[in-house]
């Protein structure tokens, strides 16, 4: 009995051995599998990379290649592992058995009886069995990993701990202290009384007894049998013929259920392309080398290399050459010959004009010459080279037409003056100035005859003519349509005039308002500039002033006149009051020469001073500086015209520039136009058709569509309409004047030969 | 004539008619003639066939339209065959045959009428109406005026001894002559008004008569439209002063002051230009681009052509006295049909002229024929028939500034050469 248990505990010893041993095996073959899979990842991802780098770019198949290597190789680690697991699994499991086996044997040998007993409860067990089996199957199925070992040493030889008192440390560290010793006669007893003893055994690597379970003693016994360890396993299994020969089916299928081995990577593959990547690593398998792509050109290729032009951004096509005809040949036909005359005509023409290569005729090849231009032509070609642009100049390709501004056609903007029926002859020098009276039936102008005439618009003829002893610089209409008098600047002399054309009425009026027989009384800082006197000769009044008058306005009421007198500072501008024979310095300091000088037509008391560069805005009743300024650019003002609306200005200058103003926007011209070549002796708005007009010292007048719209919003629209012709210069001076007619859209323009012209609609 | 010379694929079988009368008749039978034949082609081929002493100048018509191209390209414009023989009607060509002596005055001719037979009226800048019985012979001077006389009219000139003359003056005022017709006119005599029209406020534009009766209308620059009495002796007794004058062989005559009897305002501008063809209804032309139709009833104006441009003239006539013809501002001649609905488009344009056009009339008596003066010193006769003119009389040396015809043969024409020129012999069937 002892014996036997001896040999049972050997045996136990030995199985506990394995057991422990197994573990170590699985925990030793795990980490090299591990290493060696690492290292292959390793290996196949340094493969890949170099791929790469080798194939960057290359082609994008190559790269789903790699993909797919990546995956197998993936795969294949993860098989390595699968494939350890399943060995150990399977050791632990022999050690399993062996535990069982070894258990059930030393039952079948400690106890004959219990043997019976047990082989008679063999059958309930095998009922029970099954369901032991299940549970066990359960166990196996919900937890794999069993309770760890309390012990953490490793796998050492216990034997090192034999003189400890402890046999190793537990999880947290802790030193697991050795459990005492019972007496081997102690131990004895308890053996003995213990009836489950057979099944006890002793783990000396957890210090601990371990106690077989009643399954796991038959599992061992039925391996020491040399029986299949599962109680449930039929090793006698009905053949089950998957293929179906009843059908006399003439396909060879089987209906079998598909194999494991069909879901598994394939073992053999994978091993392969370990192969591959150990050969591509080892450098036995070499790939080879991505083609060069030539990085040479045509220098003077033709223009069909068009990716050259697309790369460099300084391509410059070389110049095309025409290509050889049958006169370049060394024997041409002889039509192509050229006779001596004619080659006589080549040496009359320049060089440039010659023909660069002429005809002639060699009986044979080798008598051709040496090209006798080549030294000629290389130089050249070098110098080209050498003088060629480095930056080639960007050509835009716009079409100019749509840079134009859209403009409304010149047919809807109907009518404006733009021919010319009638001429005013009769002056024998240059018109100076013009004048329309306001209902349009007559005009005045002024002349350097030294005479003043009236003309009827109508037929042209002239109905008056006074003479004076000076040039007439300015001729002024009284705006007042019932209040014909006519205002004559000449020198220094500003001459009031009754035209006589009203009615009887009319002209009372008018005959007692020129008869100043009391002078008035001017203020001394004002009778030093003017003096007022009764012209007799003329029937007027003559207001005689200390400078030229270069300049001459009245106010739309037809009370008030202003003239403009060549000086500066206070006295360069004088306000005339008809009614009260009374004139007036203007209460503040003018910046420069003026001018031209305006009444604002709408609003009282607004007054507009041109001088050489600038035009400011004073308000009358506030003698102060100027509430406005306007800065025009322009390096020397002639002339200026206000819109009857009273917000827009345009001005005429010395360098030909016409400026318009929007005097609520902005003090800056909101379009400036350079029409005229020459001086812009005058500028005019008519007083109700969008009409606004110039006219220059280059005879010539523009008409241009000036529409000022009531919504504040929008901007002014400045159409050029006309240019009209037709005076013809004289001493370097053209149209010296232009005046709208008041009621029709007609322009009147004063020549410098000593015309007057009506361009009608 | 010598037709078989010329190329036979171009030649047309035409017949002469006419409808003249004897010595102008060829017979009718159909010849043969080279188709690039112009009007003056034609014309020395039915002088040919009538044989007259003196060559006398035809006008074609084919289809009731003149002949102005060579024969081919007419019939290729208009699309009539040359197979069949064509029916060319001709007749007298319009145009003065004579031209007689101009008759000077002291200064620019502004004023011309003629629709009497045995009298013209001129008015001249030097503010005195003149009438004359032939070219060269001035019966009456008519005297008065300060300012330049700018319209002339006759008025009620079925009176057999005399009749009366209104005329215009740029001096704001109209005056009524009367003139003796009946007196010998071996002197000049003249004449002072009988009666003093004021009431515009600017110098008057133009007078014109009722027809069949003794009113007169007359435009001005103030805008206005007038109308006026010529009775001599007035019923309501507004003579506001009279003047004693002494002529120079006529004994004094009192002068009546009369005021307007109506005012037709609705012009915007200067009226330039009245007609009053029909008893009741009065076309006015005005600076403002209108033509305006009243009437001297109720005063309203009627219709309101839109010209475009400023009008210098008017007249109506034509078919049914109904076309109105108005130049202005433009060398266009323009003729309305206001009895076509909905439109105010001109139905002919007239456009040879070289400037402003300051007289148009229609001939008295033909529906086609008009004639218009123009700033350019020329008279243009016109055929409604023919785009171009019928002839060109361009005897006057600078602007001509009134225009009219006379005796139906003659046209009158003063201008700014101080002429009166007469051009007679227009026959004008």
């Amino acid at each position: 009995m002892t014996a036997k248990k001896s040999e049972a505990a050997a045996e136990e010893d030995k199985i506990i051995d394995t057991k422990r041993k197994s573990g170590s095996v699985k925990s030793q073959k795990q980490k090299p599998a591990a290493k060696e899979a690492k290292s292959v990842e390793k290996e196949v991802k340094s493969l890949k990379e170099e791929d790469l780098l080798l194939e960057s770019g290359t082609d994008s198949e190559y790269d789903g290649d790699g993909d797919s290597l990546s995956l197998n190789s993936d795969d294949f680690d993860s098989d390595f592992y699968d494939s350890e697991d399943d060995g150990s699994q399977r050791e632990t499991e022999n050690g399993d058995e062996v535990h069982g086996h070894d258990g059930s044997d030393g039952n079948v040998d400690d106890d004959d009886e219990s043997e019976q007993v047990d082989s008679e409860n063999g059958e309930e067990d095998g009922s029970e069995e099954g369901f032991e089996q299940d549970e066990a199957v359960e166990e196996s199925d919900s937890s794999e990993d069993e309770v760890a070992p309390r012990n953490t040493i490793g796998d050492v030889p216990i034997k090192w701990y034999d003189d400890e008192k402890h046999i190793g440390y537990d999880i947290t560290g802790k030193k697991i202290t050795k459990k005492e010793k019972q007496d081997k006669l102690d131990s004895f007893l308890a053996t003995m009384d213990d009836s489950k003893n057979w099944r006890k055994i002793y783990d000396d690597y957890n210090d601990e007894e371990v106690e077989l379970t009643k399954e796991e003693s038959k599992l061992i016994r039925r391996m020491l049998k040399g029986e299949a360890p599962h109680a449930d396993f039929d090793p006698y299994a009905p053949y089950v013929d998957w293929f179906d020969w009843k059908k006399e089916s003439i396909h060879p299928l089987s209906g079998a259920p598909e194999p494991k081995r069909r879901f598994i990577p394939s073992k053999w593959e994978a091993k392969k392309v370990v192969k591959y990547v150990r050969a591509i690593r080892n450098g036995t398998i070499k790939f080879d080398k991505p083609e060069e792509e030539p990085n040479y050109y045509l220098l003077w290729g033709d223009d069909s290399a068009s990716d050259l032009r697309g790369k460099n951004l300084n391509f410059v096509p070389p110049p095309k050459v025409k290509l050889p005809g049958h006169e370049e040949s060394y024997n041409p036909s002889p039509e192509f010959i050229p006779t001596a005359e004619e080659k006589a005509a080549y040496e009359l023409m320049y060089e440039e004009d010659r023909p660069k290569f002429i005809p002639k005729m060699y009986t044979s090849l080798r008598s051709i010459p040496a090209y006798e231009n080549a030294l000629k032509e290389s130089f050249e070609r070098c110098l080209d080279l050498y003088l060629c642009p480095r930056v080639r100049k960007k050509r835009i390709n716009i079409d100019p037409e749509s840079l134009k501004p859209k403009l409304p056609s010149r047919k809807d903007l109907r009518p404006y003056p733009n021919s010319c029926y009638l001429e005013y002859r009769g002056h024998t020098g240059p018109v100076t100035s013009l004048s329309t009276e306001r209902s349009g039936q007559w005009i005045a102008s002024g002349s350097m005859d030294k005479s003043v005439r009236i003309w009827e618009v109508e037929t042209g003829r002239c109905l008056k003519v006074w003479e004076f002893d000076e040039v007439v610089t300015c001729v002024a209409w009284n705006p007042l349509s019932d209040f014909s008098i006519l205002a004559v600047a000449m020198g220094r002399d500003l001459v009031l005039l009754n035209t006589e054309l009203g009615t009887d009425e009319e002209q009372k009026k008018i005959e007692d308002l020129l008869n100043v027989k009391d002078l008035p009384e001017l203020v001394p800082s004002v009778a030093k500039i003017v003096t007022w006197r009764q012209d007799e000769k003329h029937g007027g009044v003559k207001i005689t002033h200390f400078k030229t008058i270069t300049y001459i306005d009245w106010h739309s009421k037809g009370d008030y006149l202003s003239t403009v007198m060549a000086s500066g500072e206070t006295r360069g501008v004088v306000v005339h009051q008809l009614t009260k024979r009374d004139t007036q310095k203007l209460p503040l300091k003018i910046r420069g020469l003026p001018v031209r000088t305006l009444f604002h037509p709408t609003q009282r008391g607004i007054f507009l001073i041109a001088t050489k560069k600038n035009i400011r805005v004073y308000d009358l009743r506030k003698r102060e500086g100027p509430i406005k300024k306007l800065e025009t650019g322009l390096r020397e003002i002639s002339s200026m015209a206000i819109h009857p609306g009273g917000d827009n200005l345009i001005v005429g200058s010395k360098e030909g520039k016409m400026c318009w103003f929007d005097l609520d926007l902005s003090s800056r011209p909101y379009k400036t136009l350079k029409n005229h070549p020459k001086d812009i002796t005058n500028v005019a708005f008519h007083r109700s058709y969008p009409l606004f007009a110039s006219c220059s010292e280059d005879s010539t007048a523009y008409v241009f569509h000036g529409k000022v719209f009531n919504d504040m919003n929008e901007n002014p629209l400045i159409v050029p309409l006309e240019i009209l012709r037709g005076h013809s210069s004289s001493k370097g001076q053209g149209v010296l004047d232009c005046k709208f007619h008041p009621r029709q859209p007609w322009l009147f323009t004063a020549g410098a030969d000593s015309i007057i012209k009506l361009y009608c609609h | 004539m010598d037709v078989e010379g010329e190329d036979a694929s171009k030649v047309v079988h035409v017949k002469f008619v006419t409808k003249l009368d004897s010595p102008f008749k060829v017979p009718v039978t159909s010849v043969v003639i080279p188709s690039n034949l112009t009007r003056l082609g034609l014309s020395s081929i039915v002088n040919s066939l009538l044989t007259l002493e003196n060559p006398e100048p035809f006008d074609f018509l084919i289809d009731g339209e003149l002949i102005r191209m060579s024969l081919e390209e007419f019939l290729q414009a208009k699309g009539i065959s040359a197979e069949r023989t064509l029916e060319i009607e001709y007749i007298r060509a319009v145009a003065p045959r004579r031209e007689e002596k101009p008759s000077l005055h002291d200064d620019w001719v502004s004023a011309v009428d003629g629709s009497s037979h045995r009298l013209i009226l001129t008015g001249c800048y030097d503010g005195l109406g003149r009438v004359w019985s032939s070219a060269g012979y001035c019966t009456h001077i008519l005297e008065g005026h300060s300012g330049a006389i700018s319209s002339v009219a006759l008025v009620n000139t079925e009176d057999a001894g005399s009749v009366t003359v209104a005329t215009a003056s740029k001096d704001r005022s109209l005056r009524l002559f009367k003139v003796d017709t009946d007196e010998p006119v071996d002197s000049t005599t003249k004449v002072g008004a009988y009666k003093i029209l004021r009431g515009h406020k600017a110098a008057v534009q133009s007078v014109a008569a009722q027809k069949y009766g003794s009113m007169v209308c007359s435009s001005s620059w103030d805008c206005t439209i007038n109308l006026w009495n010529t009775d001599q002796s007035t019923s309501e007794g507004d003579s506001v002063s009279t003047k004693k004058r002494k002529g120079n062989n006529q004994a004094a005559e009192s002068q009546t002051e009369a005021e307007a009897e109506s005012t037709f305002v609705g012009h915007t501008q200067c009226v330039s230009s009245v007609v009053w063809p029909e008893h009741d209804v009065i076309y006015s032309a005005s600076w403002d681009h209108s033509v305006r139709r009243w009437d001297v009833d109720t005063g309203k104006e009627t219709l309101n052509l839109y010209s475009g441009k400023a009008l210098n003239t008017l007249d109506v006539g034509g078919e049914g006295s109904a076309l109105v013809a108005a130049g202005g501002s433009d060398p266009v001649l323009r003729v309305w049909d206001p009895r076509k609905p909905g439109t105010s488009a001109p139905v002919f344009q007239f456009s040879s002229h070289a400037s402003w056009i300051s007289a148009c009339k229609w001939h008295k008596s033909s529906w086609y024929h008009l004639l218009s003066a123009s700033y350019d010193g020329k008279i243009m006769l016109w055929d409604l028939r023919t785009a171009w003119p019928l002839s060109i009389i361009d005897t006057h040396k600078d602007k001509v500034l009134s225009a009219d015809w006379w005796k139906g043969d003659s046209v009158v024409s003063g201008g700014a050469d101080s002429n009166l020129r007469i051009s007679s012999g227009i026959s004008i069937s």
